[in-house]
Parts: structure tokens; sequence; C-alpha cells
């Protein structure tokens, strides 16, 4: 097969999820949610607290069992799989919660990374070339050292390498997930909350990165808090609220919206609009023009 | 003495060794709404385990109505009139809607004045007594947590999230209900994330951001602020 | 059919006990996480207590029973919670199983010292002699007593647990610590009444069992095995699925003793035993019909110190340095003694076998032994000739049966190996060690190893054999954990749900460490080249290996060892009492020596002062001295010169267990701060060092000359006042070093009277607080007068909830 990401990419979404649902004892944390996410493009998942972003993400990942619905991977279904196997066909993830191995090194948490994935293949597929192509790495061999030095270097985490995570702040400790995510090589990314943790100008630069990790064909999975980086870096949106999902489009779309702006900002008069600013963040009128799928 | 009935001095606190709150300053008088808001990730629910004694800090105090109750067990605070309804739904979820309101008698108030008031003021969780409270809905559940803040009658009542999920009427009656208690002379603390109901019934508004207390003010000055402190501008 | 009904009813009978054991498991096991292996002997102590009151002084049995399960069992239950459980509170697993186990094998070592073995003590039934006819069989009362209980416990429980706020909060506790908490709450108080509700439950199962049965320390502490087998039918959580759980192995039990004959065989393996292994089976059963556990996010814990491993280099000359100084050692050694460093050598290979599975993968197994019994039964059976490929089949064979024991308890999380585990060990007792065909005569002689030109035919060789054979597994130990798998062992130990999302494989991962620790140990065995008993394959042998290891230090090679000289210590320690020392992990024998394989037991209780790393007097002081070379030598050397003054007779035997007991509580943990060079930051003073060390030798030697023998009667009594002794001692050496270890610091709760918050401030309080302000009075007067008028049955705009 072609060492060439971009040659190899498919042309459907690398990520499907359809009509999935979780349902803790009584309560319905995720109802009925369809989305998808497409190499090279960075979706956002938004929505106010306890929306169910994160079951959303472990229903994904295999963590929670889901009540109802499919995860494709590339047209597979692997609904029935255990998580290490769907980590093992491509699927990435952070945690909004970390999930750092603190009693390592920072290049020793992104090196049991790429060990895990060198423990179960010898062998790349073809792989996502946002790593291998800046550097010249070879994709099809794992290279430890030269791969976890790059990946540290990127996420400027170089000064910190040999420090052990638990005494990280938040931010970097993020970063770190980030990198260990990496080098394990996914297909798709899930993203919770990455940015949080990081001030302006590190928000900023991470924006960056997400964009050139997309467009070396990494897809993008991204719920994140901060407006103005979803607005920025995500090619579609979708909007999640009481586990409903309730409403996707692009940014300009959503962004367009007034209902979205007077959410955001606290502003405008209409009731409804200001009631749903207060319960939800984002409420947006599935009825509305211009936004719904 | 401020006359305060909670401050916060200079707190920091964090958890292993990543601090999440730095230096925190603020307070609460008698009989008003104070609303903590900011960003997710801001400190804001760190800010609260703190007052009500969960979390100790690593430096600063604590007062509550003048006295640093610093490293004082959150059950005893609890006993003495600071009354915490933590975020998410401040109840057990595998109790009975009454086996609920007993646990709310360890803070002194017998069990027969606590159903009074719970059932008195939402006569929809009297209809559901026996119901485990895990398969309320979520308004029902939160009106379960906040009948516990109203009937111990506490000096200070700290709320977290309330709005959590819930459908924007709910939430503006569950309001309703903090500014009548409010009123009544209950100094609250309230966090919130999306801002616009709660800053309707707060006399004092705090915007927190990255762990400390970016500007506190009244709601109106505050609300121009928001933002900006959402968006990052 | 009549036989049908006799066994039916006593199995139901049976049932009942475990179903009320099983109660007081699953009470304190939900209400305060820790899973208390000691619940069997709590039982037994109380069976044995029963019997004192009742038997032995005389004591009507109704009062007794008062007496017992009411007042003494409750209370001891609640100061163990308050003493040693609350220490505990959000440790790892690990440490919480090896206190609970500690307690357990303490109280069965406390036992057989108060009450010796070898008197027959039999309780009395109740209602002695009385039946009742049942469908044409007769059923004696007390029979049908102990199902009554077992109802009257389920009803009384149900009622608890619904009807009383101390029952409903324990049950609040369970959903969520931090609320109840918030409520005002006192979670630490629930969880002492539920200890104590857990040892009365405790007391009842034991009592009945005992006047039922049979008053066995032993069977009644192992009972606690039969009783969690029937708790897991409940996920260890539910209470009819316990009593569940109970009719089945009740009724299982008895049918398989009235209806298999016990001279059938299954190949070499007689039947006759299948009752006592039933428990196990009918745990691995259940444990495989388990759904696979949840991946759980770990919350924010106590941050965990960074690992820090050997260089191979150190590894290396600690090795060469090992071999030597044993081969030097024991080339000085009389015949005799030279067999018991050899045996202590054999046992530090043992626990060396738990480093990777409980010091790197954080797993416990309470069966390592049973590994070193099937490790010497292969050799034996297949290695005659001390043939290597006999080893290597034998080694093999362990990690395979480690494999197939821990994958179904590996699938589920945390507590459920160590249940199978120690479920494996009696299993194996039970079918496989105490079979004629397997094990003749009850002892199997491991054939010494033959490699090329070597033999190891002397006891000399077999040490420097088993000196080298740690030192290489120790080695391959240290390259392991600074590869790619020991990293990856310490990710999964810091986030599981980030390995596996990573791709790790975590049941295969753990399986695989097992598989590796169970070899370890089966190596221990097919190359002892000695004689084993079958005892010393038990799980109340094992037991002690795994205590040891966490105490030695498990995270570290040197503490596997120091762990093994420990264990070694204790067979080495009794010959000083009895020349005809056999069984070294024989709890039953002569009191003297019971001393001695109790303290194991008290070694891991001390680890509950010490929650991973936090606090405790005595763990963080034995681990120091494993990073402190100083302090090792002159503790390995005190000990040394005790054995040998006690050896040549300069002092007396009781001189000698007064002295040890000193210097191994108080000296040899306040050693590394003693010895060290540098001095504590942020102290004051510089610690007393001299002065210190001064009184720890002072204290040692009047251990050594007080005469206990002579002046103190009773062995009981004796024992007490040398722990007091050692005790005090420890606690005035800390004194007079005048520094505190950093890791004794604990902070002290306050009380919000000490702080002025004297009553509960309400709302009027505030009101109160706003008047003097000034601030608007007249507002919210209306306002108290409408909330208090809506809050007495008229209520102003009640709320209506949209659905």
């Amino acid at each position: 097969m072609s060492v060439a990401g971009q040659a190899s990419a498919p042309a459907g979404p690398v990520l499907q999820v359809e009509g999935l649902s979780v349902r803790f004892g009584g309560h319905l944390a995720v109802g009925d949610v369809s989305l998808s996410v497409h190499p090279g493009r960075i979706s956002g998942l938004i929505g106010p607290n306890g929306a169910g972003k994160t079951t959303t993400f472990n229903a994904i990942c295999g963590v929670t069992p889901p009540t109802a619905g499919r995860v494709l991977l590339d047209g597979e279904d692997v609904s029935r799989l255990g998580t290490h196997q769907r980590a093992r066909r491509g699927i990435g993830r952070t945690f909004q919660r970390l999930e750092v191995f603190s009693s390592l090194s920072v290049a020793d948490n992104v090196r049991v990374g790429l060990e895990i994935r060198a423990s179960w293949s010898r062998r790349r597929r073809p792989a996502p070339q946002y790593l291998a192509a800046a550097a010249g790495l070879d994709p099809e061999r794992i290279d430890s050292d030269a791969e976890v030095a790059l990946i540290i270097e990127r996420l400027g985490l170089a000064r910190v390498a040999d420090v052990p995570v638990g005494s990280l702040p938040t931010g970097q400790a993020r970063k770190v997930e980030l990198g260990r995510a990496l080098a394990a090589r996914p297909r798709v990314l899930l993203l919770d909350e990455p940015a949080s943790g990081l001030d302006d100008l590190e928000t900023h630069e991470f924006g960056g990165m997400l964009g050139d990790l997309a467009s070396a064909g990494l897809g993008i999975l991204l719920v994140e808090h901060d407006v103005a980086l979803v607005m920025r870096v995500c090619a579609d949106l979708s909007v999640l609220n009481f586990g409903q999902l309730i409403a996707s489009g692009t940014p300009e779309e959503v962004q367009s919206n007034r209902a979205v702006l007077d959410a955001y900002r606290g502003g405008g008069d209409d009731v409804a609009a200001a009631a749903a600013a207060t319960a939800a963040g984002v409420h947006l009128d599935p009825g509305q023009p211009g936004v719904g799928s | 003495m401020s006359g305060a009935l909670l401050e916060l001095r200079g707190v920091r606190a964090g958890y292993g060794s990543i601090e999440v709150l730095h230096g925190v300053d603020l307070v609460v008088p008698p009989s008003s709404v104070v609303a903590l808001l900011g960003p997710n990730g801001a400190g804001k629910t760190t800010t609260l385990s703190v007052a009500c004694g969960l979390l100790p800090p690593t430096s600063g105090t604590v007062l509550v109505a003048g006295r640093n109750v610093v490293g004082v067990a959150p059950e005893l605070l609890a006993q003495r009139g600071v009354a915490t309804i933590p975020e998410g739904r401040g109840i057990f979820p595998n109790l009975t809607v009454r086996e609920n309101l007993q646990m709310a008698t360890f803070a002194g108030v017998d069990l027969r004045r606590v159903e009074e008031v719970a059932y008195g003021r939402f006569p929809r969780l009297a209809e559901r007594r026996s119901q485990v409270a895990g398969t309320l809905s979520g308004g029902e559940q939160q009106m379960l947590a906040l009948a516990r803040g109203l009937a111990v009658d506490p000096a200070v009542l700290l709320l977290d999230e309330l709005s959590m999920g819930l459908a924007p009427l709910v939430v503006e009656e569950l309001y309703g209900i903090v500014a009548q208690i409010a009123r009544s002379g209950t100094s609250i603390l309230v966090v919130e994330q999306f801002a616009r109901t709660v800053l309707g019934v707060a006399d004092v508004a705090a915007i927190m951001v990255n762990g400390v207390v970016r500007s506190v003010g009244e709601p109106a000055t505050i609300e121009a602020e928001l933002s900006s402190a959402y968006l990052g501008g | 059919m009549d036989k049908f009904l006799t066994f039916t009813i006593a199995g139901l009978s049976s049932a009942a006990i475990y179903a009320i054991a099983a109660s007081g498991l699953v009470v304190t096991y939900t209400t305060s996480g820790i899973f208390n292996f000691a619940h069997g002997a709590f039982g037994m102590m109380a069976a044995f207590t029963y019997w004192q009151v009742n038997v032995a002084w005389g004591v009507p049995t109704i009062p007794a029973v008062i007496l017992v399960v009411f007042i003494i069992a409750p209370l001891f239950g609640a100061v163990v919670e308050r003493v040693i459980m609350r220490g505990i509170e959000g440790a790892s697993d690990v440490v919480k199983i090896v206190v609970t186990v500690s307690l357990m094998v303490a109280l069965l070592g406390l036992a057989q010292v108060i009450w010796p073995q070898n008197e027959s003590r039999p309780v009395p039934a109740f209602f002695e002699g009385r039946f009742v006819e049942v469908l044409g069989v007769r059923v004696s009362w007390s029979r049908l007593l102990a199902l009554v209980v077992a109802g009257l416990v389920a009803g009384g429980l149900r009622l608890l647990f619904t009807r009383t706020r101390l029952g409903i909060s324990m049950r609040a506790v369970v959903d969520d610590r931090r609320l109840l908490q918030l409520n005002g709450g006192r979670p630490g108080r629930t969880a002492m009444l539920s200890w104590g509700l857990g040892a009365g439950l405790a007391a009842v199962s034991g009592v009945l069992y005992a006047t039922e049965q049979t008053l066995s320390a032993v069977t009644l502490t192992l009972l606690v095995v039969n009783t969690y087998a029937v708790a897991v039918v409940g996920r260890l959580r539910s209470l009819p699925g316990a009593f569940l759980g109970a009719v089945i192995l009740g009724l299982a039990q008895s049918y398989v003793t009235g209806y298999i004959n016990p001279d059938l065989t299954v190949g070499p393996i007689a039947l006759g035993n299948l009752a006592a292994a039933l428990p196990a089976i009918m745990l691995f059963t259940v444990l495989l019909l388990q759904p696979e556990a949840r991946l759980r996010s770990h919350s924010v814990g106590r941050p965990r110190a960074p690992v820090v491993v050997p260089s191979q280099t150190t590894a290396v000359l600690g090795g060469v340095a090992l071999v030597l100084a044993l081969a030097g050692i024991g080339a000085l050694l009389a015949p005799a003694d030279l067999i018991l460093v050899t045996k202590g050598a054999g046992f530090a290979l043992v626990t060396l076998s738990l480093v990777p599975l409980t010091g790197y993968a954080g797993q416990i197994s309470l069966a390592q032994m049973s590994f070193v019994g099937i490790g010497a039964v292969a050799m034996a059976t297949w290695g005659a000739n001390g043939s290597p490929v006999a080893v290597a089949a034998s080694v093999a064979v362990c990690a395979v049966i480690g494999a197939v024991v821990a994958l179904p308890a590996l699938r589920l999380s945390g507590i459920y190996l160590a249940l199978a585990t120690a479920a494996f060990a009696l299993f194996c007792t039970a079918m496989f060690f105490n079979q004629q065909e397997i094990i003749p005569s009850g002892s199997v002689q491991v054939p010494p190893l033959s490699l090329g030109p070597f033999t190891a035919d002397t006891d000399y060789r077999q040490l420097v054999l088993l000196a080298v054979l740690f030192a290489l597994i120790g080695n391959l130990l240290v390259w392991l954990r600074r590869s790619a798998w020991g990293r990856r062992l310490t990710a999964m130990k810091d986030s599981p749900v980030a390995c596996a999302t990573l791709g790790l494989n975590l049941t295969s991962t753990k399986v695989g460490v097992f598989a590796l620790s169970a070899a370890i140990a089966g190596a221990g065995g097919a190359l002892a080249g000695r004689t084993f008993t079958a005892d010393s394959f038990s799980l109340p042998a094992s037991l002690p290996v795994t205590m040891l290891a966490v105490v030695g230090g498990i995270g570290s090679i040197a503490g596997a060892f120091i762990g093994g000289l420990l264990l070694g210590a204790i067979p080495i320690a009794s010959t000083v009492f009895a020349a005809n020392a056999i069984g070294v992990f024989r709890f039953v024998a002569i009191p003297v020596r019971d001393i001695l394989s109790f303290t194991p037991g008290l070694m891991g209780i001390s680890l509950g002062r010490e929650p991973d790393g936090a606090a405790p007097q005595i763990a963080v002081g034995y681990r120091a001295v494993g990073r402190s070379v100083p302090a090792l030598v002159v503790s390995v050397a005190g000990a040394v010169a005790l054995w040998l003054a006690a050896r040549t007779g300069v002092v007396t035997k009781w001189g000698f267990a007064a002295a040890l007991l000193v210097f191994v509580v108080a000296a040899v943990p306040l050693l590394p701060l003693v010895l060290s060079p540098a001095r504590p930051e942020d102290t004051a003073e510089p610690p007393r060092r001299l002065a210190c060390g001064l009184w720890l030798a002072l204290a040692t030697l009047v251990a050594v000359a007080i005469p206990w023998a002579d002046r103190i009667a009773s062995n009981g009594l004796r024992v007490v006042l040398m722990v007091v002794a050692a005790a005090l001692s420890a606690r005035v050496g800390i004194g007079v070093l005048g520094v505190t270890p950093e890791q004794l610091r604990r902070p002290v709760p306050l009380s919000p009277d000490l702080v002025g918050v004297d009553r509960p401030m309400l709302r009027a309080d505030a009101v109160e607080a706003t008047r003097r302000m000034g601030l608007s009075e007249d507002d919210f007067e209306a306002e108290v007068a409408a909330l208090a008028s809506s809050t007495n049955g008229a209520p102003v705009g009640p709320v209506t909830v949209p659905r």
C-alpha cells in the first residue's frame, strides 16, 4: 500500500455514530445521537455541562456500553468490540478528567503510547501522516526515540520531558495526553476539552496545531468550551443538549444563529433565548433556517 | 469584622500537586445571593469544595461568621449551618424521596419539619415520597436537593450548577425559590457556568477565570464582561 | 426420600449460617469499602469467647449469648474499625487486603495462644436433645434455630436499612459519601457502626457453627472463604443475592456429603474432600458468569510518588553481593542452622514472585504457596533425577495454571483476584495436596537439581543455588521493570482506562503478570530440593508470604528479600524454642512459637496506619530500612547477635523473644533516621540521634534482662506485656529522637467549637448579622413571614414541574 497519506485517504467518513443512546438506570444520558467525523477535518461537539458529550465519547471508544446504536469505523461496525480493540482499529482519545500516567515522566507517557501500539502491531497499516511527514519518519517502522522526541517537541513539552506528569499544571498535562494519544497513531482522535487550562496564547497555538494534524489526514472530534477556538478550527459542529442532538451545521451557520450569540453573550431580550442561555448555553431552535442536518 | 457570613481570603487549593485555585478572595454578605461565574475549568466547583470543607486549602482562610473554619470537617460544618448542594444532583439516587429528606435531619431539624417544608414547597415531592430518587425527573431531583437547603434553615447556602441539564423553565422556577430563600435572610453562593437567569436573582456577581476571581461587581456590570471571559477575549 | 429430606434440612441449616455470615460481610463491605478477610476470624473469636463464658466460666446460655453477640463482638468490630480500618480508607486495594488478611492471621494466632489447640472444647448445642418431626424426619431444634435466626437477621436488616436513620445513612454512604457529609452525616461513625454490626453477625454465625459443627480456630477462620463465595452471588453487595448463594452452597455441600461416595475417584483424586472444595468451585463458576467489569476512570486520588527503578548495574552488583554473602555465611553455619537458612532463602524466592504481581501491577495473590506446591509435586513426579527439563516443565505448568486461575478474576477488578486465589488455595489443599495418591503420607520430597556436573545434593549447594536463582530472577525483574513492559505496568496502575484507549488489552496483560508470578513461585517449589509437608502449601501458609512481602516493601527486589528474611526469621527464631520445629507455618503448635507466628499479622496490620506512604510508624520505617544500607546492616546484625546469644544460652528464650520484639518493633524502623547523615528539612532542632540510639539499645537490653518466665506465670499476660513494652519503647524512641518522621504527622481534625462556631447558625443569625450591618431590615421581614407561613401548610406559589 502506498505510504502517502493523502492518496490512501478514504473518501467517506472515518467515524460514524448512528442512533447512539446511553441510559444510566432511568436517566437517558445520550439519546439517539448520530454524527460523523471525516478524515482531515475537525468536527466540534458542543453543549452545556451535563449534555452528554463525555458520555458520547465513552460510548464511542467502548468505555461505556451503549443502550442502542452503532459505531462504525471506516464502515466497519465496531460496536461489539472492547475498548482496546477499538483503539487498535484507530480510535484515540483524551479525557476531560485527566487520565495521565502521573508517576511516569512526560517522555515515558508518550513512549508508553508508542510501546503499546508496538506491542500489538509490528507493522503499520498505511499511517496518518501527521507526524511522519513532518520529520521524514518512516511510518512503516516504529522508531520510538525519534518519534517520542518529535511528538514532545511538537507539543512544546521538550523542556519538561523528564518531569513526572503528576507535577505538571493541568494545561501541560492535557498536552501530554494528546501526545500519548498521537503516539498510538489513531485514525480518528476524540479530544475532550483539550484546551481547558491553557492560557490565551497557548490556546491559539493549540488551535494551529489541531489544524496541522487535521490537514495531515487525521479526523478529529473536539469537545471544547472555548467557543472562539471551536469556531475557528471546526469544519462542522454538532450541538448536544439534554443528551439529544439538537442541531448541526457549519460554524458559520451556527454562529450566524441569533440564539447561539444570545446564549454565549447573555444578550437578547427574547425570553426563550434567555432561558435557553441559562439552561443550555447553546440552544438552537431546530426550526430556524440555516441550521439542522 | 466585615460581617460577612462566608468569606474566602487568599485561598489556594488543588488536587495532588496540581494547584487549581491561585489565591481566591470572595465575600458573601448576609441575605444576599452571590453568583460565581466563569468558564469550565476556572475553579468554581473547587472554590465551593473549599468553602464547604470538603477540600482543605493549601493556604488562605475560610471564614464562617468571622471564624476561620479551615480544618473543620465538612459534616460538622454542615451541622453548624453551612448547607451545600453539590454539582450534579445533590440527592442519593438509590434512596427514596422520604429517605433523602431523612438524611437532611442530620443538620438538627426533625423529619416532620423537613417533610413539611419540602412537601409544602414542592407538592410534587409529596406525591412521590416513596419513589426512589434516581427515577425522578431532573427537575424533581433538583427540587429534592433544594428542599434540603430550604428545610435545614441554614445561615449559608452553597449551590453548584443548579441548572445543569435542566429545562429552562425549571431552572427559572428553581431560581425563583433561591431568590426567596435569600430574601428571607440566608446568604447564598451560587456557582453557574451560564449566567443569564442567576444574574436576575444575584445581588453580587463574580467572574472567575483560571483559578482567580477576576472581577466582582453589580450583576449588570459583570454581565457585560461575561462574553469576554467565555470567549477568551 | 427421608434421606433427601434429612440432607435438605441439614443443608438449609448450614445455608442459614452462611447467610448470616455473608450478610455481615456484605454490610461492612458496602458501607466501608473494605472487604474483611478477617470476618471468619471475628466469628471464630466470638465462638471461643462464647465457649469461655458459657462452658469454662459457667455463665448460663442466654446471658452468655447476649454478652458475646450483642456486646463484646460489636464493640470489637467498632474498635477494629476505629483503630485499624479508618486508617486505610482510600488506600490501594493491596493495602486494604493485606491489612485485613493480617488481622485474620493475627487473630488466629492470638486465639491459639489463648486457647491452645491441645484441648478439645465441645460447645453444647442449643436446646440439646430436643427434636421435632418434620415430614417424618427427626430434626433437632438447633437446626431450626439457625433457620429462624437467619430469618430474623434478614427481617432485621431490612427494617434497619429502610426504617432507621442509621440504616438509611449506611445506604446513603454507598450512594454518595461526600453528599452524606454535606448533609451533616458522619460517614466515620456510620462505618464504625457497620463494622460493629458486621462483627455481631459474624459472632452469630460463629457461635451457631461452633454449636452445630465444631469449635476449631482454623476451620472457623477459613469459613470466610465459604462466606464470600456465597456473597459473590450478590456481587458482594446484595443481601438477597447473598442469601440465594447461601442456599445454593449449603444444599450443594449437604447433597455432596450425602450422595457422593467418598471412595469414588476421578483419576488420582478421591472425591471425599469435594464438599470442602465446593466453595472454590462455586466462586469460580460465579466469577465466570459475571459480565466483564466496566472500566472506571480513576478519581483524582492520592498522587503516587514517581517510581524509582534501580539501574541494571546496581541489580547485578546486588545479586553478586547476595550470592557471595550467602555462600560465605552458609560455609560458617552448623548443619542444623544451614537447613533453616536454606529454607529462608527458598522463601525469599517466593516473596520475590510477588514483586511483579503486587509491586508492579498492584494485584494480590493469596495462593503463592499453592504454586510452590504444584511446582514441587510436578518436580517430584517428573524430575526424579533432577533434570532441568523437568524444572522447566514444572514452572510452565505453574504459569499455565496461574493464568487459568487468574483469568476469570482479572476480568473483574480489584478484590476478586484475592478472593479467587484464596479459594484456589483451599481447592488445591482439598483436591490435590491432601490426596493420598498425589502426596502420599502428607509429605513430598523434591529431588535436588542436577545440572551437568553440579548437583544440589547438599544443603550448602542448595543454598548457593537458591542465592544464584534469587539474583538471576531479581535481575530479570529489574530488567523487565526497565523495559517497555515495566513502563506499561506502571501506566496501567496509574490509569487503566487510558491504557485501554491506547490499545492495551488489560486482562491479558494482567494474566501475563500473574502467570509470571506463579511461574517464579513454582520455580521456588521445583528447585527447593527439600521435603515439604502438604500443610506448607495451605492457605494459612500462603498468607504470611503475601503479608511479609508487602510489609517488606513489595515495589522493590530488596523489599522482597527483606520480606523473605522476615519470613525465614520466624522458623529460625522458633528453633530457639523448639529444637523439633518442623512445620514452619503451622500455627498449630506450642504457644511460644505462636507468638512468632502472629507477629507477621501484627506487622501487616501496622501497614494500616499507613495508606500508601502517608503515615505509618512501623511500615514506613521498615521500608526506609530497605533504602538505608547502614540501617539494614545494623538490623540484621542486631537480630543475628540476639539469635546467637539465645542459641548459646546467654539469654533466656523469653528474654530473646522480648528483646527481638522490642528490636523489631522499636529499633529497626527508627534505625534509618538514627543512622541517616542527612538532617531532615524544616526541623528547628537537629534530631538527637545518639540519645535515641542509646535508648533503643537500652530498651532492647532491658527486655533481655527481665526475668519474664519467672515473674509472670501466664503465657498470655507475658505476651501482652511484651507487646506493651515494645510499643512503649518505640514511642519513647520517637520522643527522644525529637523529630517526628514526616510521615507520622497527620492533620488533627478541628472541632467547630474550638474555632468559635459553637452552635448551628441558622437563617436567624444571618438576619441578625444583616441587622447589625444596618441593611434593608424591612424588606426581608415580610419575606420571613411569607416563608414561614408557606412552610406551615399554606404554600405560597407551590412549584409545578413541567414534564
